[in-house]
């Protein structure tokens, strides 16, 4: 059988992606300060530029969480619901299971990103 | 079927009683001493103690207001989990108000950790974590500036008063620099140099201990620390920056002759003799230092004589080897003058 493709009706992918943004937005953050601090810093240990692409790297997460949560509602009809149990055995009632799923993800996501870039506001040199 | 298992039974009523009731002086117990995160001598250990206690009145109201809503809807019955005001505890209590909490404490922890690591100190103390001991240098006395830093292993010294940048440094395996009444703790990673700062409030003596499982002998990996008058601290420094004393009598100097002789100096230094061995700590004031073996025994005759005797017998897995085929004449003789070594 066929594997569905990312953004194709019906497809797993989705509910996964926006994980996958916020774990590659940490580990980018991550490795940017780790070479910066070892390779590159001048004397003074500063941070400016680590701390200016970890916020490039914050909006550009942020931006694809938002077109997620975005696709998650119109290809999905995902709700942010808490009442409603989404039982039903069709078609419809899987597809809005993933959407609310993947929306839920992605506000998890989006807050996981934000704190990934909170020490780059703390810190402004390598020590 | 006997599985072997019945051993493991609860401990029965009274003792566990017994248990329950002695906890909380156990507990507190542990809360003072040399060795006490809780009765801090340092302003790093403070704003540590600061946060946590913060925590843990957070913590607390938390815990109360869980609980008590628990209870108040085991107490009101079943009812409709559509109702009113159900969306928004669930909103508010259940993603908002962690959120808000985690937050808070990922920022005040951050902003501790920068505030114990980013600063230059008035002073700068290096540390290496070795198996089993602390390779010590302190910065040369002041006016100084290219001389080598003064090697003072196994004991730190700190003037009150003064921050320290301990610079942090590991050997061999992954140590883990920890005074818990002054602060820290900050591992010792080999390849890597991380920087801790220290400001003692008041003199005293006080204990480390290596934080981080570096083998055998890890559990016996303390640390004797002195916090002093700064005079004493400058008296202290230029006394260690000296070469060792000439030996003062006949018997400390057939006891120079036999730790030459005897092979001491391939691992250990006395500056101004011929032993220049670097494996082992610098002994030229070994007999200044308050114990022996990184707080093992307590400084004395006898106990050095025990300790070159069979090192491994006071602090198993130890990287020196036991020297018991010495009649215990000669071992005296290098123990004495080890112990003049002020
Ligand atoms: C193979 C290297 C080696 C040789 C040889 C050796 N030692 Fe050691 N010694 C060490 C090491 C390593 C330590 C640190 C042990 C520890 O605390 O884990 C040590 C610790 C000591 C200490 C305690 C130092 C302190 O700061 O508390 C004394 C004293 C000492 N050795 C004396 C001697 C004498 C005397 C001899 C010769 C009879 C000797 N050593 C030979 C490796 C050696
Ligand atoms: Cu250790």
């Amino acid at each position: 059988m066929k594997q569905k493709t990312l953004f194709e009706e019906g497809s797993l992918w989705p509910v996964i992606a926006a994980l996958g943004i916020w774990a590659a937005h940490f580990l980018l953050s991550y490795w940017a300060a780790a070479l910066w601090c070892a390779k590159a810093a001048d004397g003074s240990g500063s941070l400016f530029w680590v701390r200016l692409a970890i916020a490039v790297l914050t909006l550009l997460a942020l931006a694809a969480i938002a077109w997620l949560a975005r696709h998650a509602v119109r290809r999905y009809g995902g709700r942010l619901t808490f009442e409603d149990d989404l039982t039903e055995d069709s078609a419809a009632e899987r597809a809005r299971f993933l959407g609310h799923a993947t929306l839920l993800l992605c506000a998890l996501s989006a807050v996981a990103v934000l704190f990934d870039a909170v020490p780059a506001v703390v810190f402004s040199t390598c020590r | 079927m006997d599985d072997g298992l019945s051993s493991f039974r609860l401990p029965r009523a009274p003792v566990a009683a017994a248990a329950a009731a002695l906890a909380p002086a156990a507990l507190l117990a542990g809360c003072s001493g040399p060795q006490s995160w809780a009765d801090t001598a340092g302003v790093e250990a403070e704003a540590v103690a600061r946060l946590l206690w913060i925590m843990v009145a957070a913590a607390v109201v938390i815990w109360l207001l869980v609980i008590g809503t628990m209870l108040f809807a085991a107490r009101s019955g079943p009812s409709d989990p559509r109702g009113r005001g159900a969306r928004g505890l669930v909103i508010w209590g259940g993603m908002v108000a962690p959120t808000v909490a985690v937050l808070a404490l990922l920022v005040a922890g951050l902003i501790l950790m920068r505030d114990l690591t980013g600063r230059t100190g008035e002073l700068t103390v290096e540390a290496t974590g070795e198996q089993w001991w602390w390779r010590i240098a302190h910065a040369a006395p002041a006016g100084d500036a290219d001389a080598a830093p003064v090697p003072t292993p196994n004991e730190l010294r700190l003037p009150v008063g003064r921050t320290v940048e301990m610079v942090l440094r590991a050997d061999d395996v992954i140590h883990s620099f920890w005074v818990p009444s002054l602060g820290g703790k900050l591992d010792m990673i080999p390849g890597r140099v991380n920087r801790l700062h220290l400001t003692p409030t008041r003199t005293g003596r006080f204990r480390g201990a290596c934080a981080e499982f570096c083998g055998e002998a890890h559990a016996q990996m303390a640390l004797p620390v002195v916090v002093m008058q700064p005079e004493a601290y400058a008296d202290w420094l230029a006394g260690q920056a000296a070469p060792a004393a000439e030996p003062a009598d006949a018997r400390t100097r057939r006891g120079r002759e036999l730790f030459l002789a005897t092979g001491c100096g391939a691992c250990h230094a006395i500056r101004g003799t011929a032993a220049e061995g670097k494996l082992g700590p610098d002994l030229t004031h070994v007999g200044s230092r308050l114990t022996i073996g990184a707080g093992q025994l307590p400084m004395g005759r006898a106990e050095m004589a025990r300790w070159i005797a069979d090192a491994g017998a006071v602090k198993p897995g130890v990287r020196m080897p036991a020297f018991d085929m010495l009649p215990a004449e000669e071992i005296r003789l290098i123990a004495d003058y080890l112990v003049s070594l002020e």
